[in-house]
């Protein structure tokens, strides 16, 4: 029977309540997560595909709540550390992320017993989703961000503490690298981006190995679901002809219990694309500028990126920094401007949502805040900048 | 995923050529859903114009309008130079999955890829009309990024493929992992795959599109199932024009409104399935002179908006949905909104409610106000502001027969249906602008002569060419070649211009092959895309270049 493993493995946790997902849910969610990825996270069509293929092949996914698992499982994250551009010409083979998760339970001497979602991304969110279809274990409802960043110690998990080390960097090939650094988060992102150039541009890497506790104290809970809601909220304003912006801060009212705000809508008049950025800082970085329409005419909006958008000003004011999320979804459909395909003329609404509490600690802050990308600023919450 | 400079100094290449005017004479024709229409060209002059219904087999509606071109004896078959043709034949044959050659497919690129095969996505139906997954395979090879070998190619895995699907397929795709950067797996698969298949067509992906290799095979297969229907009809019509006493090259238009040699064509008619827009908005350029703009092509039902830079249709960059399946092919972006001169206009007492989608379309003349019917449309509030106020050709009846009726519409209403039209036609045309100021706007199509064109917010100057309604035969007689290649460099290793350098030639390569004179070819564009999250300084290089046939 399809699944078999999985479900045993549920009653022995006494898990009874779970959620199985097929195609519509996959869909639903990765749209919800590029949308979360907040300009960044990589073409969604492959990692779509790949979790799609395991349903294909009869693979069973079940995403079960973090507060049901046991406090004693091993768990880790699979993602992909590289290149977006090679990802989207060299997809993976079906089975590297298995062949690195033995690896590193190889190293580690235990045998995962759930994955993690690594953040809230195109492709990093689901590529979860297919590793647990093809291991046959849960995944846990939960990640590291909720949202995307683009260096692995960005994390709740880091802020609490927790190493990405040991971690298991494979390539399609069979190579694999364990990386093996000693309560040095950066280190490990240093060594596992060298990894990923070194075997071709891009890389899977099993990270965060954690214990079931650690996952409860130190992950974005029900991140997820949040994305799944999210994209569901997305696509039913879409066929209800709603807008999708209004549905979209409703979800995350309802899921987070926190209030986004649309600041902007606008046409992106400008781009400045720092040429060479990616080598000196490892980044796609620049500026975009957008004129107001609408209700916004004549104002004027400068958001920056660095993979992902960072920083917006608005007629020459901050109204959100890293790590609160700006999102720029197209106004009439709420597809997500990502910040490797846009261009001159897109139209836009710009939506701000406060980070979770978990990655607005002072450790979180010193690791993915203002300072951290290299703006001269301390950091202010979005609800702040935008009270008047 | 990377970033993109553009050159804002473009460098052209050879002699910058004044536009000689082309004498000689040229035919062209462009086929659309209902009409195929076709043009005897002197220069800029039209000399005879026709439009003919398009015919299930589509090269029979083609063959009707020269013949009415050459009936009109305005020149003689010998004083012929260039037929040129817009056509529909591999769009429809892939959109009703006939004819299409049954498919040998081949992925250089495990172990990596696996996780998502070729066909994933594919409708059924479309996967069996080309022979289905049994003449699918994937084997060891591709290229990483920087050059490597993922793995060497596999050649005994080609080899044994090869023996199962012979006399299973007539047509070969290849696809290898990073092949636009280098191509030259993908080229020593084609050797092996005619050592064991003999003459064979293979169409090899670096050919067809480039980086993001699922809608690059994609792309790469759906060309190699249309060969067959390109050749045929590529034969017929050398067939037709010579039975006729014309013995002047025939050219294919391809998707950013330049042409191709039809020899050339014959490999690469995926190539062909965007031409239609591309050649109106060729035509409009060509006939207005404004080579940076919108193009408003307005029909009965919808209108297309193109935006024209330095005379060519700006490209989408996102993907292209062809028969279901989704491609990376270069395409005209283009933005179609419902707005036409059927258009229908939604009123309650004399307030207008809405404006369209619903249209009338060729029922105008039964249904309209201005025509004695119930329905207030686009073309009656033209006619009641006055846009409109002489007949045209494409009526068989005046304009107005019944213009008391539409004389008789109240004030107000007519007023916030002219704003509500005028408002759409801005908006779209913002939508399509790249950067802010006013631009200029070509209007062509049958229903630009009934839509308001004054005083149009962001516009500048409005143009509307005549010989509107056949605008898309005449851009498939302007007689330039189209061509572009891609290259990768590593700038710590390499000299910046000597890496453009090296992809020009390439450019200019494909351009003289596909017809153009090599000293008049011009770069149009220079685009170099730097690989993020690399070190190093690795790009991509993609140059566009168009060259002249005489």
């Amino acid at each position: 029977m399809p699944g078999e493993k999985i479900f045993n493995r549920l009653k022995e946790w006494g898990i009874d309540n779970y959620t199985v997902m097929d195609k519509k849910s996959i869909i639903e969610m990765n749209l919800g997560a590029a949308i979360l990825a907040t300009g960044g996270g990589g073409d969604p069509e492959i990692g779509l595909l790949w979790a799609l293929r395991a349903l294909d092949e009869g693979k069973t996914i079940v995403m079960v709540d973090p507060m049901d698992i046991p406090d004693d499982i091993f768990v880790a994250s699979p993602h992909a550390v590289g290149a977006p551009i090679v990802l989207t010409e060299k997809p993976p083979s079906y089975d590297v992320i298995n062949k690195t998760i033995k690896k590193l339970e190889n190293y580690i001497g235990k045998q995962l017993d759930a994955v993690i979602p690594f953040e809230c991304g195109g492709v990093n969110s689901t590529v979860a989703y297919a590793a647990a279809g093809e291991l046959g274990i849960p995944v846990i409802d939960v990640d590291g961000m909720n949202r995307a960043f683009p260096e692995i110690q960005m994390t709740s998990w880091a802020a609490q503490g927790i190493n990405a080390a040991p971690a298991a960097s494979g390539d399609e090939r069979g190579h694999v690298t364990i990386v093996d650094t000693i309560n040095d988060n950066i280190l490990a992102e240093r060594i596992a981006r060298r990894a990923a150039m070194s075997y071709g541009g891009n890389s899977w890497l099993v990270s965060y190995p954690m214990t079931g506790k650690q996952v409860k104290d130190a992950s974005i809970l029900n991140s997820q679901t949040i994305a799944w809601e999210l994209g569901k909220a997305v696509l039913r304003a879409r066929s209800k002809h709603l807008d999708p912006v209004e549905e979209m801060l409703n979800s995350l009212k309802n899921t987070r219990n926190v209030n986004g705000k649309k600041v902007f809508k606008g046409k992106i008049v400008d781009i400045v694309r720092e040429f060479g950025g990616e080598t000196t800082k490892g980044f796609s970085s620049g500026r975009i500028i957008m004129e107001g329409l609408d209700d916004y005419k004549g104002s004027k909006a400068e958001v920056d990126f660095q993979n992902e958008w960072l920083n917006i000003r608005i007629d020459g004011e901050v109204k959100c920094m890293p790590p609160d999320l700006i999102i720029i979804v197209d106004s009439e459909t709420g597809e997500p401007i990502r910040t490797d395909i846009m261009k001159y003329g897109y139209r836009g609404s710009v939506v701000l949502i406060p980070a979770h509490e978990r990655m607005r600690t002072p450790k979180a802050i010193e690791l993915c805040g203002p300072r951290y990308f290299g703006y001269d600023l301390d950091y202010v919450p979005v609800e702040e900048l935008n009270n008047k | 995923m990377g970033l993109t400079r553009r050159l804002q100094n473009k460098r052209v290449m050879g002699l910058a050529k004044e536009e000689k005017d082309l004498k000689d004479i040229r035919i062209g024709f462009d086929v659309g859903g209902t009409f195929t229409d076709g043009v005897m060209m002197r220069g800029r002059e039209v000399l005879s114009k026709v439009k003919s219904l398009t015919t299930e087999d589509v090269t029979t509606g083609i063959v009707n309008a020269l013949d009415v071109l050459l009936k009109s004896e305005k020149a003689d078959a010998s004083e012929i130079a260039m037929v040129s043709l817009g056509t529909t034949h591999t769009t429809n044959a892939i959109i009703e999955r006939k004819n299409l050659n049954k498919v040998g497919i081949f992925r250089l690129g495990a172990p990596a890829t696996t996780a998502i095969p070729p066909l994933t996505g594919w409708p059924e139906d479309l996967k069996e009309a080309i022979g289905g997954k049994e003449n699918m395979f994937i084997v060891r090879g591709g290229k990483e990024y920087d050059g490597r070998d993922i793995v060497p190619l596999d050649e005994d895995a080609i080899r044994d493929a090869c023996k199962k699907i012979k006399g299973k397929v007539d047509s070969v795709a290849v696809t290898g992992v990073f092949s636009p950067m280098i191509p030259d797996q993908e080229e020593r698969a084609a050797e092996i795959i005619r050592e064991e298949l003999g003459d064979i067509h293979i169409t090899l992906s670096n050919h067809i599109a480039s980086i993001s290799i699922l809608e690059r095979e994609n792309s790469t297969i759906l060309n190699a199932s249309v060969i067959n229907v390109m050749r045929t009809a590529i034969e017929a019509l050398k067939k037709a024009t010579k039975d006729r006493g014309i013995t002047a090259p025939l050219f294919i238009v391809q998707n950013n409104g330049t042409v191709m040699a039809a020899d050339y064509a014959v490999n690469y008619p995926i190539f062909t399935v965007a031409s239609g827009p591309a050649a109106s908005v060729r035509g409009a350029v060509y006939l207005s002179g404004v080579d940076n703009g919108v193009v408003v092509d307005i029909g009965g039902t919808s209108t297309d908006v193109a935006y024209i830079v330095d005379g060519f249709p700006r490209e989408s960059s996102i993907t292209v949905t062809i028969g279901g399946v989704k491609t990376n092919i270069r395409c005209p972006d283009l933005m179609s909104i419902a707005l036409g001169g059927g258009t229908m206009v939604k009123t309650k007492g004399n307030q207008v409610i809405g404006l369209g989608p619903e249209s009338v379309g060729h029922n105008l003349v039964r249904l309209g106000k201005s025509f004695g019917g119930p329905i207030i449309t686009t073309h009656d509030i033209g006619v009641a502001t006055d846009i409109i106020d002489e007949k045209l050709d494409i009526f068989d009846t005046d304009f107005a027969p019944c213009i008391d009726k539409v004389k008789a519409l109240d004030k107000g209403l007519v007023e916030q249906a002219h704003q509500k039209i005028k408002e759409t036609i801005e908006v779209a045309i913002d939508q399509m602008k790249t950067a802010a100021g006013d631009t200029k706007a070509i209007f062509i199509g049958g229903g630009a002569m009934v839509v308001p064109k004054k005083n149009l917010q962001g516009v500048s100057d409005v143009v509307s060419p005549s010989h509107f309604e056949v605008c898309g035969a005449i851009g498939t007689t302007i007689a330039e070649i189209g061509a572009y290649a891609e290259g990768i460099a590593d700038l710590e290793i390499e000299d910046r211009d000597t890496a453009i350098e090296k992809v020009v030639e390439k450019a200019k390569d494909e351009a003289e092959k596909a017809g153009a004179i090599r000293d008049s070819v011009e770069i149009l564009d220079v685009e170099e895309i730097p690989f993020a999250y690399m070190p190093g300084k690795r790009e991509k290089i993609r140059i566009k270049v168009k060259g002249k046939i005489f």
